[in-house]
C-alpha cells in the first residue's frame, strides 16, 4: 500500500512543475535555516571537541555579591575557587584556570593579537583537546611555573609556517615560552576552554595574595559518573552558604553556582544573574522556532490544498469504491512527509554549503560547524514535524468531500 | 464596484482566510525586520562626534598591589608616551573608551528631571585633542579647573536638551550629593562611543586631576599617532614601556579595529535577519503567485460568462487586480491594528517615526509584492476568449 502511495505520489510531483518547485524551494529553505540554527546551538552548548562529555562538565564562571545597593558579579577569585571549590568531595576533578587575556605579540613586523589563557594540570585530563604534536604541560611544570606553553593550530602557523613547533620558542607579551604541544583549534563558543595560548597558572601567582571573591578565574569540574551532577550541585550550595562574607557591612550576601554552559547562559541573561531559567529559555527557542515555521508552513498548506482540488476526481473514485475518510488522510499525509523529506533532502545539502561559508568567513573565531547525527537527527524530527503541521489540515479537508461531488469536479 | 468585490470576497471567505493570514504574517515579519534596520540606520547616519582614525588604545594591566608604586609607574608610562615623536597627543580614561564593551552611567537629577541616565566618561584635559572633539558653547577642561571648588563637566547636546531645554546650560550646577556640585562648563554636540549604531544618549565628561586623585588607576590611555604610524612603532614603544612598567601586561588595539568588532556585532545579526526575511517574504511571494494562478483557472467559466455579457479584457484584468488588493488590505488592516499597539504601547522604546516609517514601507513592500504575483494571472484571466471558456462547461 505504502509503496503505492509513494507511487502516486512521485507521479504528482511530476504533474506540475511548477508547484512541486515551490514547495521543494520553501521547505529546503526554512529546514536549511533551522538546521544552521541547531548547528550553531550545538556548537556553543552541546558536547564537542574539547568539552566532550558534557553531562559531567560543570563550570563556575560567576560570583555575585549582593550589596546594600545594586550588585557587583563578575568571575570569582583563584583565592575563592582554590579555598572552597577545589576541597569539594563529590567531583572527581576539579580544574582551575583563568578568563583569557588579550596580549600582543610582534613577528617579524607583523602584530598578533593572542588570546593567553593560564591553567593547571587537572585542566588537560579533565578536557579532550586533541593533541597534532607534543603534551600539554603536567603537575611537575605547574609546581616549577616552568615557562612553557601549549598553543593552537593557527598560532602554529602564525609564528612557524608548516614547521614543527614542539621545542621551539614563542615570545607572547615580551614573555619567551618553550612550546610543549599543540593542540586543534578551539571556538571562540566555548568560552571556558578558548585560547590561543595555554600556560602555566603558576605564572600569575601574584593573584593568588588576593583574597578577595572576585577576581578572573573560572573552575572547570568533572563528575565521575552523569548521575552524581545533582550531588555536587547540592554540595556547591551547602558550601556556598559556609563560605564567610568579609565585609558584613557592605555586603548581603554571596552567590555562585556550578552549571552546564547552557545554564549558565540562560542565567546570565534571562534570570538576572540567580534564577535558574533553563525551562524558560527553551519555551523561548521554541516559540521562536514556531513563530518562524508559521509563514512557509501557511504557504504550504495554500498550495497543498490548490494540488489537492485537482484530484477531487480520483478522491471520488476512492470513495465512492468505499474508502473511508481517515484512510484518503492517511494518502496524503504520507504524501506530504515524502514530499518534506525530500525537500529535507534538499534542505541537508544546502546546510552543509552555509555552514562551510561560516566556516570560511571567520565570522566567529576558530568556528568548525557542521553536520554531525545529532544535528541530523534534529533535523529530520523537524522535517517530519513540518511534513505533518502542513498536510494535516489539507487532507482533513478533502476526506470530507461527498463522493457525488467530488465526482462531479470538486466544491466551492 | 468596491463593494461588489468585498461582496465576491466575503462569499468565499473561507478559501482567502489562508491568503490573508498569509499576507498578514508576512507584513509583521518585514514590520520587525524593517523597525530594526531602520532603527540601526537612523542611528549609523548620526554623526559621532569625534574622530577615531590613527588613535590607539593601551590598556594597561598593573601585576602588584602596592598602589603608590603603580600610580608612579602610571605617570612614568603616561610622560613616556607623550615624549615620542610620534605619539601627537595622549590621554587617560576611564575603561569606557569609543567602541570598548564597556559601559558606566549615573543618574543626575536638575530641577524637574528626576533620574536621567547618564553615560559618564573620565578623561583628561588632552582628550579633546586626542579625539578630535568640537566645543560647540563654553569651553573645554584647562589648568584653570584645578582650583575649581565645583567639579566641571562637559556636556553633550543630547543630556543639555534633557537637563536643560532650551535654557543656557553653561555655567549651571547640577547636584550630584550633599557636598559636591557638577559644574557645566562646556557642550559638545554630539559623543556617540559605544558604537556607530547605537542611539545618542545623554553623556558628559568629568576630569581626571592627576594631583587630586593620588591613588586611583585609569584602566586605558588613548593616543593620538602621526598619520602612517604602524606596527613598527607599536612594537617598539610596547618594548620601551614594558622597560618602565616590568610584568605589566600591555595591549595595544586601535580603535579602528575595535569599531570594526563592534560593527560586526551589529551588522552580522542584521544581515542575517534580512537574509532570511527576504528568503521567507520571495517563498511567499513564489506561494501567492501559485495560489492566484490556480484560483483564476478554476474560475474559467465565471469568466467566460462574463467576456460573453460584454466586459472587456481591461475590466476582467481590474476585477481579478481588484480582488487580490482588497483581500492584501484586509490582511495589513490586520497587522496595523497590532503594529500599532507596539506604537501605543512604546515597546523596545524606539521613537515613533521609526515605528510609523516601518509599517509604511512594509505596506508599499506587500502592495508592490501582491501586484507582481498578481499581474500574470490575471492578464492570463483577461486574455480569455468566451466562445472556449462557455465551451468548455
Amino acid at each position: 500500500m505504502l509503496r503505492n502511495y509513494l507511487k502516486i505520489a512521485w507521479k504528482v510531483l511530476l504533474r506540475r512543475k511548477f508547484f512541486t518547485f515551490i514547495s521543494l524551494f520553501g521547505i529546503s529553505f526554512t529546514l536549511m535555516v533551522l538546521m544552521v540554527a541547531t548547528s550553531l546551538f550545538d556548537h556553543a552548548f552541546g558536547p564537542q571537541m574539547p568539552e566532550r562529555e558534557t553531562d559531567k562538565l560543570l563550570f563556575v564562571n560567576m560570583m555575585r555579591s549582593e550589596l546594600e545597593q545594586g550588585t557587583q558579579s563578575g568571575p570569582p577569585s583563584y583565592y575563592f575557587l582554590n579555598r572552597y571549590v577545589r576541597p569539594l568531595e563529590t567531583p572527581e576533578q576539579v580544574s582551575i584556570n583563568s578568563v583569557y587575556v588579550t596580549v600582543n605579540s610582534y613577528v617579524d613586523n607583523r602584530k598578533l593579537a593572542l588570546d593567553l589563557k593560564f591553567a593547571d594540570a587537572a585542566f588537560w585530563e579533565i578536557l579532550d583537546f586533541n593533541f597534532l604534536e607534543g603534551k600539554p604541560f603536567g603537575k611537575q611544570e605547574v609546581e616549577n611555573a616552568s615557562r612553557v606553553a601549549v598553543i593552537n593550530e593557527s598560532t602554529r602557523k602564525q609564528y612557524f609556517g608548516t614547521g614543527e613547533a614542539v621545542g621551539q620558542e614563542i615570545e607572547v607579551d615580551q614573555v619567551k615560552y618553550r612550546v610543549i604541544g599543540v593542540v586543534e583549534d578551539v571556538t571562540v563558543l566555548r568560552l571556558h576552554s578558548y585560547a590561543d595560548v595555554w600556560v602555566p597558572i603558576t605564572l600569575r601567582s601574584r593573584d593568588f595574595k588576593n583574597n578577595g571573591m572576585h577576581g578572573e578565574y573560572f573552575a572547570t569540574i568533572k563528575a565521575r559518573k552523569a548521575s552524581d551532577i545533582p550531588a555536587i550541585k547540592e554540595e556547591y550550595a551547602r558550601m556556598m552558604q559556609q563560605v564567610p562574607i568579609q565585609n558584613p557591612k557592605e555586603v548581603k550576601a554571596l552567590h555562585s553556582y556550578a552549571e552546564s554552559v547552557l545554564e549558565s547562559f540562560a542565567r546570565t541573561f534571562l534570570g538576572n544573574g540567580h534564577e535558574d531559567k533553563v525551562g524558560l529559555l527553551y519555551g523561548i527557542l521554541a516559540g521562536i522556532t514556531l513563530l518562524f515555521m508559521l509563514l512557509p508552513t501557511i504557504n504550504l498548506v495554500n498550495i497543498n490544498i490548490s494540488r489537492i482540488m485537482e484530484r477531487s476526481s480520483e478522491i471520488g473514485v476512492r470513495k465512492a469504491f468505499g474508502a473511508s475518510s481517515s484512510t484518503i488522510i492517511g494518502q496524503f499525509i504520507v504524501e506530504n512527509i515524502f514530499l518534506t523529506l525530500l525537500g529535507g533532502l534538499l534542505g541537508f545539502a544546502l546546510s552543509a554549503a552555509v555552514l562551510a561559508l561560516i566556516n570560511d568567513s571567520g565570522i566567529i573565531t576558530y568556528a568548525d560547524l557542521g553536520l554531525n547525527l545529532r544535528v541530523f537527527g534534529w533535523g529530520l524530527l523537524l522535517c517530519l514535524v513540518f511534513g505533518l503541521i502542513s498536510g494535516v489540515y489539507p487532507a482533513f479537508k478533502m476526506s470530507r468531500l461527498h463522493a457525488v461531488e467530488a465526482l462531479k469536479g470538486g466544491s466551492k | 464596484m468596491i463593494r461588489h468585490l468585498f461582496k465576491l470576497i466575503w462569499n468565499r471567505r473561507k478559501s482567502n482566510f489562508l491568503l490573508i493570514t498569509e499576507i498578514f504574517v508576512s507584513f509583521m515579519v518585514l514590520f520587525a525586520v524593517l523597525s530594526l534596520v531602520i532603527y540601526n540606520y537612523s542611528n549609523y547616519a548620526k554623526p559621532l562626534g569625534f574622530n577615531y582614525d590613527n588613535v590607539w588604545q593601551l590598556s594597561p594591566r598593573p601585576n602588584s598591589d602596592s598602589t603608590a608604586l603603580n600610580v608612579q609607574v602610571q605617570e612614568q608610562l603616561l610622560r613616556r608616551i607623550r615624549d615620542f615623536g610620534e605619539v601627537e597627543s595622549a590621554s587617560l580614561s576611564s575603561s569606557n573608551t569609543p567602541f570598548a564593551f564597556s559601559m558606566m552611567n549615573t543618574s543626575l537629577s536638575y530641577g524637574k528631571t528626576k533620574d536621567l541616565l547618564a553615560n559618564f566618561y573620565e578623561v583628561q584635559d588632552d582628550f579633546k585633542d586626542v579625539m578630535q572633539l568640537e566645543v560647540r558653547e563654553g569651553r573645554w577642561f584647562g589648568p584653570q579647573d584645578d582650583a575649581s571648588r565645583h567639579e566641571p563637566v562637559v556636556i553633550n547636546g543630547m543630556l543639555k536638551e534633557k537637563l536643560f531645554g532650551e535654557e543656557e546650560a553653561v555655567g549651571k550646577l547640577i547636584p550630584v550629593n550633599d557636598s559636591t556640585n557638577y559644574l557645566v562648563v562646556g557642550v559638545v554636540d554630539y559623543f556617540r562611543a559605544y558604537s556607530e549604531y547605537n542611539a545618542d544618549e545623554p553623556a558628559f565628561f568629568t576630569r581626571i586631576n592627576l594631583s587630586k586623585n593620588k591613588d586611583r588607576l585609569w584602566s586605558s590611555l588613548l593616543l593620538r599617532v602621526k598619520p602612517g604610524t604602524g606596527v613598527a612603532f607599536e612594537e617598539k614603544m610596547v618594548k620601551e614601556l614594558s622597560g618602565i612598567a616590568k610584568d605589566w601586561t600591555l595591549e595595544v588595539a586601535t580603535l579602528e579595529k575595535m569599531r570594526q568588532g563592534k560593527a560586526k556585532l551589529t551588522l552580522v545579526p542584521m544581515i542575517a535577519l534580512g537574509l532570511v526575511c527576504g528568503f521567507l517574504i520571495f517563498n511567499v511571494a513564489l506561494g501567492l503567485f501559485g495560489v492566484l494562478w490556480y484560483n483564476i483557472n478554476k474560475r474559467y467559466a465565471e469568466i467566460g460568462l462574463r467576456r460573453a455579457m460584454g466586459a472587456t479584457a481591461g475590466q476582467i484584468y481590474k476585477q481579478f487586480l481588484g480582488e487580490v488588493f482588497v483581500i492584501t488590505s484586509f490582511g495589513l488592516l490586520l497587522g496595523c491594528f497590532f503594529a500599532g499597539q507596539f506604537l501605543l504601547l512604546g515597546v523596545f522604546s524606539l521613537s515613533t517615526d521609526i515605528y510609523v516609517l516601518a509599517i509604511l514601507s512594509a505596506i508599499t513592500l506587500i502592495y508592490i509584492l501582491v501586484s507582481c504575483c498578481a499581474l500574470y494571472p490575471s492578464r492570463q484571466a483577461a486574455a480569455i476568449h468566451p466562445a472556449t471558456a462557455l465551451h468548455e462547461e
